[in-house]
C-alpha cells in the first residue's frame, strides 16, 4: 500500500487544475499583496504529506491565516478532494489526535492548550480514492465536451435565456414547451424572452451566428485545444494509469484513524518502526511513515517450482479428494484415493524419475510386504497376457502404419491402441501399453493417448490405472 | 419501433351496456379508451389487433358500474435514440424545424442541420443548401436519426439530427 504514487497524483492534479484558483471573492481587488493564487496548491502539496491533520496545524504549518485555509479547503471539499470532520472536544480530546499525530508525525505535537474549554476542531485528510475518480472523471469530461463540440454531432443543442435576472437553461428536449405560436421562436418558460442557442461555449462570438467562417474558425481553435490538452495533461494521464491497479491508501474516518494509530503507537512502543523525527524528515516528500499499516508482507507459493520432495508430501498429506475422472490427465500426480480407485497403494505415474525413487523407497517398506502374494499373482498373469498381445498387436500395428504412412507415429499408435482398446480387459489394455513401449517413446505414446482420453471418460481411466500398474511393475522390479 | 404486445386494462362500463352486445360494448369502449393513447412504457398505441382475455365484471358499490379486466393485443410504436425514422416536416423556424413521425414529434436544431444549409427566413421558411438543389420546408419528408429521447408518463418528444450519412430530404413536395 503505497502511498507515493497518489501523492504524485495529487500534485499532478493540483498543478493541472487548481494552479490559478483563487479563493478570494472576486469584488476583492487583486492587489499584488492578496493574490494567493497558487495557494492551493500549496496546501494541496502539504496534506499530501501528512493524513489526518487538525486544520489550526496545517495553518501554523504552512504560516497561513487560519481563515484563509479553511476557505482553501472548504473549496476542496467542494471538490470531493478532501474529507473534512468537524468536533467539538476539549483539551482532552484534542490530545488524543495529538497522541495519534504523535505517532505518525512526532514532532507536532502541540502542548499546552489545557483548557476545559470546548472547541470545535476541524480535522482534514486527502481522500484518495475519491481524488482519483474525480480526476478521471474530470478529464473525461473536458475531453467529451469538446469532442462533442468539435463533432458537432449527437449534441443536444442548448438554450439559454439572456436576461440576467433568469439565466435558464434549456434543452432541445424542451423543444417543444418552448415553441411559440407568436413569433415562432423559443421563449422562456419564465420571462417569455426569446432564448438563444448556447452554441458558442468555447469561443467568443466572431461574426454571425451562422457564418460558415466563423463556425470554421472554432472548429480549428477546439482541434487545437482538444491536442494541447492532450499534450499537457499527459503526465497526469499516465500517472492515473500507473496509480489504476495500485491499492489506494485509506485512512478511514478520524476516528478509525485516531484508534488504530494510536494502537500502532502503543504497539510500537520501543521498536524502530521508523518513528523518529529524523527519519521521517529523511524520507523526503515520502511523508510521515504509517506505523499503522505495519510491515507489508507478502508471500508468495509458488506450486511446483520447489522439490519433487516437498510436492510429493504435499500430495500425501493434502489432496486425497476423488478427482472425477475427466479431470485426470496424463502427467498429474494423483494417488489412488484421488483417483477413486480401491487400492490403498500410492502410484505415481509421472514421467519425472527422482519421484518414483523417492515413492518407491517408501512404498517397498510399507507396502510391498502386504500385498507381496497378490502382486506375484498379478506378475504372472500380466506377463502371460503380455506375451500373448504382443503378437496380436505388432501385427495390428503394422498395418495401421502402412495403411496411414504420413501420420505421425504417436497418432499412429493412438488409432492403434484405440482398436484394441474397446477391449474392456484391464489385462489386455496393458499389453497394449507394452507395444508402445517397444517403440521405445513412452511419453509420446502418452501424448498421443491424451486426445481420446478426454472423450471417453471409461478408458481414460482403464489407461490411467494400467499405467500406474506399469510403473509398479518396475518399482517390483527394483525393488 | 413497433412491438405487438398483450397489455392489460380495467373497463368501467356503464349498466346500460349490459345486454347481448356486452362484449361488443367492452371492446369498442377500449378501443374508444386507449387507442391513439402514449404511455411512458410502452409508447404510443397504435391499433388493437384482439383481445386475449375478458375477466370477471365486478360490480362498483354504489354506482353499479362494473369493471371489467380486459387483456388485449395490441401494436405500440416506440421510438428509441439512435433509431432512423423517416417523418414530414411540420414546421420550420430559425432553431430548426419539426417533424411528425405518425404520433411522434421530432425537433432537429439547427446545428443537426448539415452546414450546407441555411435557413430562408420569408412566406415559406426553409432551409436550403447554397445551390437550392435541396430545400426542407413545410410538408418535405426527411429521414432522420432520433438522437434524443424524452419520456414522460403520458408523453414523448425526440430530437432527432440530419446531419449524417443518407440522412434529409427523401421527397420534396415543391418539386413534384
Amino acid at each position: 500500500m503505497s502511498v507515493e504514487p497518489f501523492n504524485r497524483l495529487v500534485k499532478l492534479a493540483a498543478r493541472a487544475f487548481y494552479d490559478d484558483i483563487t479563493t478570494k471573492g472576486d469584488n476583492q481587488p487583486k492587489n499584488g499583496r492578496s493574490d494567493n493564487r497558487g495557494i492551493a496548491v500549496v496546501v494541496l502539496d502539504a496534506l499530501t504529506r501528512r493524513q489526518w491533520v487538525r486544520e489550526e496545524d496545517l495553518a501554523k504549518d504552512l504560516k497561513l491565516h487560519s481563515k484563509q485555509l479553511r476557505r482553501t479547503l472548504r473549496f476542496f471539499e467542494e471538490e470531493k478532494l478532501v474529507t473534512r470532520d468537524h468536533r467539538r472536544e476539549t483539551a482532552k480530546g484534542a490530545k488524543i489526535f495529538s497522541a495519534a499525530v504523535a505517532a505518525t508525525v512526532d514532532g507536532h505535537t502541540k502542548e499546552g492548550d489545557e483548557k476545559i474549554k470546548m472547541h470545535t476542531h476541524s480535522y482534514c485528510c486527502l481522500d484518495y480514492a475519491q481524488i482519483y475518480d474525480v480526476v478521471r472523471y474530470r478529464l473525461h469530461r473536458m475531453k467529451k465536451k469538446l469532442k462533442d463540440e468539435l463533432e458537432d454531432k449527437n449534441t443536444v443543442q442548448e438554450y439559454i435565456c439572456p436576461s440576467p435576472t433568469c439565466n435558464r437553461r434549456y434543452t432541445a428536449l424542451d423543444a417543444l414547451r418552448l415553441y411559440s405560436m407568436v413569433d415562432e421562436y423559443f421563449h422562456c418558460e419564465m420571462c417569455n424572452t426569446e432564448l438563444v442557442a448556447d452554441s458558442d461555449k468555447f469561443v467568443a462570438q466572431e461574426g454571425g451566428d451562422g457564418d460558415d467562417n466563423a463556425r470554421r474558425r472554432r472548429r480549428e481553435k477546439i482541434k487545437d485545444m482538444l491536442q494541447k490538452m492532450e499534450v499537457q495533461l499527459k503526465p497526469l494521464m499516465d500517472q492515473l494509469a500507473r496509480v489504476k491497479d495500485l491499492a489506494v491508501p485509506e485512512f478511514g474516518t478520524l476516528l478509525a484513524w485516531e484508534l488504530r494509530a494510536s494502537a500502532a503507537a502503543r504497539a510500537a512502543n520501543g521498536d524502530a518502526n521508523g518513528n523518529d523525527p529524523s527519519k521521517s524528515s529523511q524520507n523526503g516528500y515520502g511523508g510521515p511513515p504509517m506505523p499503522f499499516f505495519g510491515e507489508t508482507k507478502v508471500e508468495v507459493a509458488f506450486s511446483g517450482t520447489e522439490g519433487q520432495e516437498d510436492k510429493k508430501s504435499e500430495v500425501d498429506h493434502t489432496s486425497l479428494k476423488v478427482l472425477p475422472p475427466w479431470m485426470i490427465k496424463q502427467g498429474m500426480n494423483l494417488t489412488k484415493e484421488q483417483r477413486g480407485g480401491e487400492v490403498k497403494q500410492e502410484a505415481k505415474m509421472d514421467g519425472g524419475v527422482s519421484t518414483t525413487e523417492t515413492s518407491e523407497d517408501k512404498k517397498s517398506i510399507t507396502e510391498n510386504d502386504d500385498k507381496k502374494n497378490l502382486q506375484d499373482e498379478y506378475v504372472k498373469a500380466y506377463y502371460a497376457a503380455l506375451l500373448e498381445k504382443q503378437k496380436e498387436l505388432e501385427a495390428a500395428t503394422k498395418q495401421e502404419e502402412l495403411s496411414n504412412a504420413q501420420m505421425l507415429d504417436g497418432e499412429a499408435s493412438t488409432s492403434s491402441s484405440r482398436q484394441v482398446g474397446m477391449k474392456s480387459k484391464r489385462v489386455e489394455d496393458e499389453g497394449e501399453e507394452d507395444v508402445e513401449w517397444e517403440e521405445a517413446a513412452p511419453v509420446a505414446a502418452g501424448n498421443a493417448n491424451e486426445p481420446y482420453k478426454v472423450d471417453l471418460n471409461v478408458e481414460a481411466d482403464a489407461t490411467a490405472d494400467n499405467e500406474e500398474d506399469d510403473d509398479d511393475d518396475v518399482d517390483w522390479e527394483e525393488g | 419501433m413497433f412491438f405487438h404486445i398483450v397489455l392489460e386494462r380495467n373497463i368501467q362500463l356503464h349498466p346500460r351496456h349490459f345486454g347481448r352486445s356486452l362484449r361488443d360494448n367492452i371492446v369498442s369502449k377500449l378501443m374508444k379508451d386507449v387507442e391513439g393513447t402514449c404511455s411512458g412504457r410502452h409508447g404510443f398505441v397504435v391499433a388493437i389487433t384482439g383481445i386475449e382475455e375478458i375477466g370477471k365484471g365486478l360490480i362498483r358499490d354504489g354506482t353499479g358500474f362494473v369493471t371489467f379486466p380486459v387483456k388485449y393485443q395490441c401494436v405500440v410504436f416506440r421510438p428509441f435514440k439512435g433509431e432512423i425514422l423517416e417523418a414530414v416536416v411540420s414546421m420550420v423556424n430559425k432553431m430548426g424545424f419539426f417533424a411528425e413521425a405518425g404520433p411522434v414529434q421530432i425537433f432537429v436544431s439547427n446545428h443537426l442541420i448539415p452546414d450546407d444549409m441555411e435557413f430562408q427566413s420569408g412566406d415559406m421558411p426553409n432551409y436550403t443548401t447554397s445551390d437550392g438543389s435541396v430545400k426542407i420546408q413545410k410538408d418535405s419528408e426527411v429521414r432522420l436519426k432520433i438522437i434524443g429521447t424524452r419520456v414522460d408518463a403520458t408523453e414523448i418528444f425526440c430530437i432527432g439530427t440530419i446531419k449524417d450519412d443518407f440522412l434529409g430530404v427523401i421527397n420534396d413536395p415543391s418539386a413534384t
